[in-house]
């Protein structure tokens, strides 16, 4: 799984310690997520978007790469749309 | 209380039951270690509930849960096969039944004969903690424990 935590993490200027402790978890971990090592769970994952004002999918991606166009402009990304926004039903 | 206490209290409970082992082999008091040894691990136990700046992960959760799933996997296969042939021993007269005692000579009645299997129980479980330091260290490193970077 690939995530853009350190991306965000630079953006917001936050170190990996900081980040750690607010998610209440060891550094080594946020080091691991980054590096690819380890794919948190749900919850941190929850945690780790809801941190950094994104959704879930523009911080992780399943698979290889991230989807085309999701480019990050000064914290969001640029194809982040509002599924349930002009939804009729 | 303090990590650092807990440690200190898990020493001297440890230097304890060396002791009581020790009073319990000289009296022969078997229930005497069987006994303190329970009370020591539950004393362990609710310290470690009390710990305060212990700082338990999900990762190192998984590292732990990994780690004593892979050594359980390997443990119970050694444990049942040596647990196999005591019973080889066991039953390896007719039908169960032990063969009349010997006229002379006799072995010594003092001789510990059941003391040998505890002691063929403690080798394997030493050689469990070895074999669940060895997994967790591997996990620890799969999971990136001491992986650094520019930070």
């Amino acid at each position: 799984m690939k995530n853009k935590i350190k991306i965000f993490r630079a953006m917001h200027d936050i170190t990996q310690e900081t980040l750690a402790q607010e998610m209440g978890v060891a550094r080594q971990t946020i080091l691991a997520i980054e590096k690819g090592k380890y794919d948190p769970s749900l919850d941190l994952a929850f945690k780790l978007a809801r941190r950094f004002g994104v959704r879930i999918d523009e911080l992780f991606a399943y698979g290889e790469e991230f989807p085309q166009g999701s480019k990050i402009r000064g914290g969001i990304p640029e194809n982040r749309d509002a599924p349930h926004e002009g939804r009729t039903t | 209380m303090k990590l650092n206490t807990f440690y200190l209290l898990a020493g001297i409970i440890g230097l304890i039951e060396v002791g009581l082992f020790w009073v319990s082999v000289l009296t022969r008091e078997s229930m005497l270690i069987t006994g303190a040894f329970v009370v020591g691990i539950l004393v362990i136990y609710v310290a470690r509930g009390r710990i305060s700046d212990r700082r338990d992960d999900e990762r190192s959760a998984l590292i732990t849960q990994k780690a004593g799933a892979r050594t359980l996997e390997i443990f119970w296969i050694l444990f049942f096969a040596v647990s196999l042939g005591g019973l080889v021993m066991g039953f390896a007269t007719p039908l169960g039944i032990p063969p009349p005692p010997r006229p002379f000579p006799r072995s010594p009645p003092d001789e510990p004969h059941i003391g040998y299997f505890g002691l063929l129980q403690m080798v394997l479980l030493c050689g469990m903690v070895f074999l669940y330091i060895g997994f967790r260290l591997y996990y620890a490193r799969k999971y990136g424990e001491w992986d650094d970077d520019e930070e």
